[in-house]
């Protein structure tokens, strides 16, 4: 009884995912997840690419608990009181809010309609090796046999420490995040934001709401709450509290995002209802582990470093989604030339590569170079405020641009030679 | 020794919010648990049953989601479970659920086999009555004991049985069958195991009663069958808490500074007179 064609570890998006496709092609599937129900242990910030996800579930519209679809994109950068923001406003449907919580509870329930096992509230201790392939997994003393297990535990990557196959995490590459979620009236939440009925926003804010540490701000907007938080780079974060400049606990510096007087009136009179934090992964690629497949054993979402932080954005649903969709198809094709080697298994990581998730993972690895380099986030955001100042805050004649940058620059001792050396590289690479 | 034991999916109380205006509990959107008191009622039983032999069928009256919570406790290893859910229970108070579960309890006998023990929680963290055990008994017509500690089995019918009271125990011999209710953490629950999870999802243990299995006069459950008014809640007023370091130099002092702001803090003076019921 004890024994499955397939044991997936997290009910998160890529264990689920994987979990609903592989039940559906009649294997033997079972999904655990440590918390209660599925979804219970996730936060994010918001906003999930559709497109990807329809290609799992093509009725994702009609079923999904979708709350808002994205129609407006905001960033700010944000000095002091002062800030600039630049909006754009969307043509099409792209991606939607909804709180991660009700989209992963979706998503499990998919793959238990599908026909794959799911109970929760089991932590998975192990990940069980014997004679070089992986047999099965371990909890509190149970044994479980499979043939084949998939990894989808998360950021937090325990089971593949324990196995050797990653490294406990550079603080550099990880990001720890705090969350509120701010509870208002639908038609309020339309109106303070501009939005018609069923349309989102999705804000991102770089600048001092962290203090000049890599990491940035996010607001979005779902049916009737608001979720707002803020992500700082644990390495660049732990160095700032111990130069002084970053004192308080994140949780404060959410504190300070909320009420600041360029936000606080969005959330006028509004109850924060939740809050919360976890860890996030930074660094794509340089995050993977050192192999995403073995003898009996694929790893999938975040574990498998599938998630896409463009600096100005976290992506992981849609590439934690879609990582889980090719291992499934993996699994299959390992299936049908006989079993779940190593060999067998290495369309994986074929097909991953030739995927989207891939590309985005390494055309954005200049991103990691942004967050390798501070002086974007302490630097260039109140130099781009003071010019913007020049240039708006003038009560005689106001300057050129190019002559508030200029002066701008010195001000806040730039070299500009710098500044456009490196704004190119980023340009080309983001 | 067959042992039934009552289960309540009960919302999570620590989630739930009160809403002002209508004086009521706010439960939509409140993730629901197997009332916590629950738990050591079962421990109790898979207890005995180690000792005894026999099996242990856990009942709960709800609705259809309760099965989770079936499947927890099965997942602790009790036996079989049964659902007991209608429409026509919706709605019922202490009186119109321990009438059903009597019932239930009754078609356990003549349908699975001869019952000797009820097992309760002491009370329910969202109401917290103690009532439906005992009318479960009276229903029955069974002996009742409460606040149980400790159970063991003599032989035959005998069983022995501890009460804990505020400072002394009592020691019962008591003939089955009979109900018991569990004095709160006198048993420590022992984990779930995945093995046993599997097997409760797999073997599928639970089973569904509804009133067309029951035949109960509909006059006498639900909402029809609950003499209970609830005629006013109150809302108690919240305390106010300020933050104050004192750091006493012995606890001599630590207390005199306590009390001296007990007595002079207007506020608190208030609740304490509310709390005393008159003058200070
Ligand atoms: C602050 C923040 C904001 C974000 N914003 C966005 C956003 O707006 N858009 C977006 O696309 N992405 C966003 N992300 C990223 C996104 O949430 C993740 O990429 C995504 O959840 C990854 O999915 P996953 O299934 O790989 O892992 P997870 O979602 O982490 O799921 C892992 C699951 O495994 C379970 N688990 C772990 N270990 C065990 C074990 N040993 N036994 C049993 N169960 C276990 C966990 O409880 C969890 O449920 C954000 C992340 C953060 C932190």
């Amino acid at each position: 009884m004890n024994k499955f064609d397939v044991v997936v570890v997290g009910a998160g998006p890529a264990g689920s995912t994987a979990a609903y496709l592989l039940a559906k092609a009649g294997l033997k599937v079972l999904l655990l997840e440590r918390g209660r129900g599925a979804g219970s242990k996730l936060l994010w910030g918001g906003k999930a690419y559709a497109q990807p996800l329809r290609d799992v579930w093509p009725e994702l519209d009609k079923e999904a608990p979708i709350h808002r679809w994205v129609t407006k994109e905001r960033i700010s950068v944000l000095w002091g009181e002062r800030a600039i923001t630049l909006e754009y406003k969307l043509g099409r449907r792209v991606a939607f809010t909804s709180p991660l919580t009700e989209l992963a509870a979706w998503m499990a329930r998919k793959a238990e309609a599908a026909g794959a096992l799911f109970l929760d509230e089991v932590v998975v201790e192990e990940i069980v090796v014997k004679d070089g392939r992986v047999v099965g997994v371990r909890s509190g003393g149970d044994f479980v046999a499979a043939d084949v297990v998939i990894d989808a535990e998360g950021a937090n990557r325990l089971l593949l420490e324990k196995l050797g196959l990653a490294d406990r995490p550079n603080p550099y590459h990880m990001a720890v995040a705090a969350k509120e979620v701010i509870s208002l009236d639908p038609r309020l939440i339309e109106e303070r934001f501009g939005l018609e009925r069923d349309e989102g926003l999705s804000w991102l804010v770089l600048g001092d709401v962290t203090l000049g540490i890599p990491g940035g701000g996010f607001v979005y907007t779902m049916r009737d709450t608001i979720s707002i938080g803020i992500v700082l780079n644990v390495g660049y974060g732990a160095e700032a509290a111990e130069k002084g400049v970053l004192r308080d606990h994140i949780s404060r510096l959410l504190e300070n995002f909320r009420t600041h007087p360029y936000f606080r009136h969005y959330w006028k009179e509004a109850d924060v209802i939740e809050y919360g934090g976890r860890m996030t992964v930074e660094g794509g690629l340089r995050f993977a582990p050192k192999r995403l497949y073995a003898n009996g054993l694929l790893v999938v979402g975040d574990a498998a470093g599938m998630l896409v932080n463009a600096g100005y954005t976290i992506r992981g649903v849609d590439t934690a989604v879609t990582s889980a969709r090719v291992a499934a198809e993996a699994v299959l094709e390992a299936r049908d030339k006989g079993g779940f080697t190593e060999e067998n298994l290495r369309g994986y990581e074929e097909r991953l590569r030739k995927s989207y998730v891939y590309k985005e993972l390494v055309d954005h690895s200049g991103v990691a170079e942004i967050f390798g380099d501070p002086f974007f986030f302490s630097k260039v955001p109140p130099f781009l405020v003071r010019a913007a100042s020049k240039v708006f805050e003038a009560d005689y004649a106001e300057p050129t641009l190019l002559e508030a940058l200029k002066t701008s620059a010195q001000e806040e001792e730039i070299n500009m030679l710098r500044l456009m050396l490196k704004v190119g590289r980023v340009v080309r690479r983001i | 020794m067959r042992i039934v034991v009552g289960i309540k999916w009960v919302p999570n109380t620590q989630a739930v919010r009160f809403d002002p205006e209508t004086g009521t509990l706010i439960r939509k959107g409140v993730p629901s648990i197997v009332n916590p008191h629950d738990l050591p009622a079962v421990e109790a039983a898979l207890r005995l049953r180690e000792k005894t032999g026999g099996e242990v069928i856990a009942i709960s009256m709800a609705p259809p989601p309760a099965v989770k919570g079936l499947e927890l406790v099965l997942g602790m290893g009790v036996d079989r479970a049964i659902l007991v859910t209608d429409r026509a229970f919706a709605g019922a108070d202490t009186w119109a659920t321990s009438y059903v579960l009597s019932h239930a309890i009754r078609k356990i006998a003549a349908e699975i086999g001869e019952v000797d023990l009820a097992i309760f929680g002491h009370e329910t963290i969202d109401s917290s009555t103690s009532h439906v055990q005992a009318q479960v008994a009276s229903w029955l017509d069974w002996p009742y004991l409460y606040y149980v500690k400790r159970v063991e089995p003599v032989g035959g019918k005998l069983l022995r049985v501890w009460r804990e009271l505020e400072d002394y125990e009592e020691e019962y011999e008591v003939e089955t069958p009979a109900v018991l209710s569990i004095a709160i953490k006198a048993f420590k629950p022992r984990p779930v195991s995945l093995s046993s999870k599997l097997r409760a999802k797999l073997e599928k243990r639970v089973l569904t009663w509804t009133n067309a299995d029951l035949k109960l006069d509909p006059r006498c459950v639900g909402l029809k069958g609950s003499p209970t008014i609830v005629a006013k809640t109150i809302d108690m007023p919240e305390v106010p808490r300020k933050k104050e370091v004192y750091r006493p130099k012995d606890g001599k002092d630590a207390a005199r500074w306590i009390i001296a702001k007990m007595v002079h803090d207007e506020k608190l003076r208030e609740v304490l007179k509310g709390l005393v019921g008159g003058e200070l």
